[in-house]
């Protein structure tokens, strides 16, 4: 019967993952996952070692410079650089490939319940084993968000930073000042209100940037209140919501959400073209920021902090702590080898990075050099005032601890709220079930 | 070695490299699922327990298994349609009408382009303010049409509209086929009977195609049950989980929440409703295909 071999695709691709898992438990057994100082491949004239690194940066934005610079100082350790995209399909390829143990040295992780995820499965080096880099000295308080079973399985490489994108030619039109670094949501839409016109909207967000209203406030009055139960219903929570719904539906203000889902909205592109006079996003933008041949504007940007939700909020946290966390794989053979390059890296190696919005999170690199090369041929392009107020300001930041089973629950309903198809109280009501839920269902 | 055993040996070594394929990439990850859907496995987790029947009684309480059940009921029903519509297009096309060929060929079209670049060019015309089809019904005087893919209420109707547009070619061909075997004989007898148009078709055309609706309607219920790629590509499941089918919910929770022992439970339940659903259509094609 055909139905059989019909199921069968479907359930192969399912399947086959999990039986390659499998094959992969048997290596883990068989592997130690400590590090002896011996076991590198430390011999000084042995030929030259190979060590290949995963990251989800193109190879061509910064990456390939990054390992070309290493290998021509270290002949006898080359470093090959190999892309995964870091979305689902690309994460599971990386596990895949080191559950099935495919030589990886090491590898970047770019969330939280990822990287425990990694750290359970047996696929990232203690690095607290080597005790010649102190990344908390070096990388300072917000490293710590990036710590699992209190030690380092990752060195957190890169400064995350979170920030409203500002055409400074539509502000001076409109009379606005560069809003205060405090401002607040009801800021927000006033300046979006006042900016909107005929084919241009106050204020666009990145999907990712959505998100940052809703944590920072939880990060700060936590994600559950003190019995264990979901706080994601925090009235500062709701009234994020309800800014953001009157900026979309009554104010017109910034596209609706369903209407920017369905269209893919880049909203980048978007900013720079001069469709939007404010963006929500972060330093990833820069690489478009920086590109005038593709993205050619002729407005200067200023910068302003994500707002808090309401004036008098007092322990609101902003989007950012550090990112770019690499590990170090407890199967590679040349464990000591890829800490002398992951040190080099995170000390300056990755400069080349920055063109693309990643500072070095490192005390010891060079972040004037690293700031040279974020602005490019650009610098009369920004605001120099706001960027160094914004892009280099010291704030309270988080890292989200949420699993992604949760960040996807408390979008889902709001999406459906955005979308008007649910109400506020049933969004709030269902987003906490869920996460409450998920927490019964994951004891 | 008598003739028969050699014979028989030969036969098994020809379907042997299939077979291996078959084994190793479908038997062996089958009965793997069906093991793993009573533990709490989760892939690269080390930890694997037996959990009994707790992914199912966590499956019968979960909302979104709920939904995902009846989105899959509405995307089904773009099967039937697709198939009424490409029956009647089939027909048309099978006379002498103008640029005969080249209309073939426009419905053919999409089956044979790639799946998700057509995905992309329906977001656009669905696109609410700016799309094609919304600016379209504005200047005919809708003062509010539908958001489309952009609201919770209409995505799943939207995904069923490029799902039928998509599956009409591929049912029309073998409609075309089919209507070519029709023999002239009856319809002429039918003629001389003085039965009419539409008589014809109800009574002598659509019993003798039979077979190939019967075909279509199998092939294409199971084809749309584990239907991925244009969905993942347009919607992803949202807004909300309005699009979520029941064989997306199965690869969020396999691949993107590593919840393998759940998604196996889903995917045999799944299965346990393709199986159900073909049985049913096996027994009623007794009563309505002739061949």
């Amino acid at each position: 019967m055909t139905n059989k071999r019909k199921w069968g695709t479907a359930a192969l691709s399912v399947l086959l993952a999990t039986s390659l898992a499998a094959c992969g438990g048997g290596n883990e057994a068989t592997n130690g996952a400590s590090p002896s100082p011996g076991s590198g491949n430390s011999g000084g004239d042995s030929k030259p070692v190979t060590l290949t690194m995963w990251g989800g940066v193109p190879a061509e934005a910064g990456p390939q410079a990054v390992v070309d610079a290493w290998n021509a100082e270290n002949p006898d350790v080359q470093v090959k650089y190999e892309r995964f995209v870091n979305d689902d399909a690309g994460n599971l390829k990386l596990d895949t490939a080191l559950a099935t143990n495919q030589n990886i040295d090491l590898y970047v992780t770019y969330n939280l319940p990822v990287l425990v995820k990694r750290v359970e499965a047996g696929n990232a080096l203690d690095l607290n084993t080597y005790g010649d880099y102190n990344i908390d000295e070096k990388m300072g308080e917000d490293a710590k968000a990036w710590k699992v079973k209190d030690s380092y399985y990752g060195m957190p490489t890169k400064k995350n930073v979170s920030f409203v994108w500002l055409n400074k030619n539509a502000l001076d039109e409109a009379g606005l000042p560069v809003p205060p670094l405090d401002w607040n949501m009801g800021d927000l839409q006033k300046y979006a209100k006042a900016l909107t016109k005929e084919k241009r909207f106050g204020y666009v967000m990145d999907m990712s940037a959505y998100n940052s209203i809703f944590d920072g406030t939880n990060a700060g009055s936590g994600y559950t209140k003190t019995d264990g139960s979901s706080n994601l219903d925090d009235p500062n929570v709701k009234k994020a919501y309800e800014t953001l719904y009157n900026m979309q539906h009554t104010d017109k203000s910034m596209p609706t959400l369903g209407e920017q889902l369905t269209s893919k909205m880049p909203t980048d592109a978007a900013f720079l073209k001069g469709e939007a006079a404010m963006l929500g996003a972060g330093e990833f933008v820069f690489r478009s920021a920086n590109n005038l041949k593709d993205f050619p504007h002729d407005f200067q940007i200023a910068f302003a902090m994500i707002p808090k939700v309401s004036a008098d909020q007092s322990n609101f946290k902003y989007p950012g702590g550090l990112g770019d966390v690499i590990s170090i794989n407890p199967k590679s053979e040349n464990k000591d080898k890829a800490w002398e390059f992951l040190k080099w890296y995170a000390d300056g190696g990755m400069k080349p990075l920055a063109a693309g919005g990643r500072i070095p999170a490192s005390k010891d690199a060079d972040i004037g050099a690293a700031l040279d090369t974020l602005l490019g041929s650009n610098k009369e392009g920004y605001d120099v005032k706001s960027l160094e107020e914004v892009v280099f300001g010291k704030f309270p930041t988080y890292t989200v601890p949420l699993s992604q089973q949760v960040v996807d629950a408390r979008r889902e309903e709001y999406e459906k709220y955005f979308t008007q198809s649910q109400s506020i109280e049933d969004t709030l009501k269902n987003t906490v079930k869920r996460h409450n839920d998920f927490v019964k269902n994951s004891k | 070695m008598n003739w028969n055993r050699k014979q028989q040996l030969t036969g098994y070594l020809f379907i042997l490299p299939n077979m291996i394929g078959v084994i190793l990439f479908f038997v062996i990850p089958a009965l793997f699922s069906l093991g793993i859907m009573f533990t709490n496995y989760k892939y690269t987790s080390p930890n694997i327990e037996f959990t009994g029947l707790d992914n199912f009684s966590r499956l019968f309480q979960d909302p979104i298994f709920y939904q995902s059940l009846e989105n899959t009921a509405i995307f089904l029903a773009a099967v039937p349609i697709s198939i009424a519509l490409a029956f009647f297009v089939a027909l048309a096309l099978n006379q002498n009408v103008y640029l005969k060929n080249m209309l073939r060929t426009m419905y053919f079209l999409p089956y044979i382009t790639s799946g998700v670049a057509v995905s992309f060019v329906w977001m656009l015309l669905f696109q609410p303010s700016q799309g094609i089809i919304n600016n379209t019904l504005r200047s005919i005087g809708i003062a509010n049409p539908p958001g489309w893919l952009s609201t919770t209420d209409t995505s799943m109707f939207a995904i069923d509209i490029i799902w039928i547009w998509f599956l009409l070619g591929y049912n029309m061909i073998i409609y075309l086929a089919a209507l070519q075997e029709v023999p002239q004989e009856m319809l002429e007898a039918a003629r001389i009977d003085g039965a009419s148009r539409w008589r014809t078709v109800v009574s002598v055309i659509f019993p003798l195609v039979s077979p190939s609706t019967f075909l279509l309607l199998i092939t294409g219920l199971i084809s749309s049950m584990k239907t991925f790629g244009m969905i993942q590509a347009v919607t992803q499941g949202g807004p909300g989980n309005s699009t979520t089918i029941l064989s997306m919910y199965v690869y969020q929770n396999a691949f993107r929440y590593y919840e393998m022992g759940y998604a196996s439970a889903i995917s045999w339940v799944l299965f346990a409703i393709i199986f159900i659903i073909t049985m049913i259509q096996w027994v009623g094609q007794k009563k309505w295909v002739h061949y």
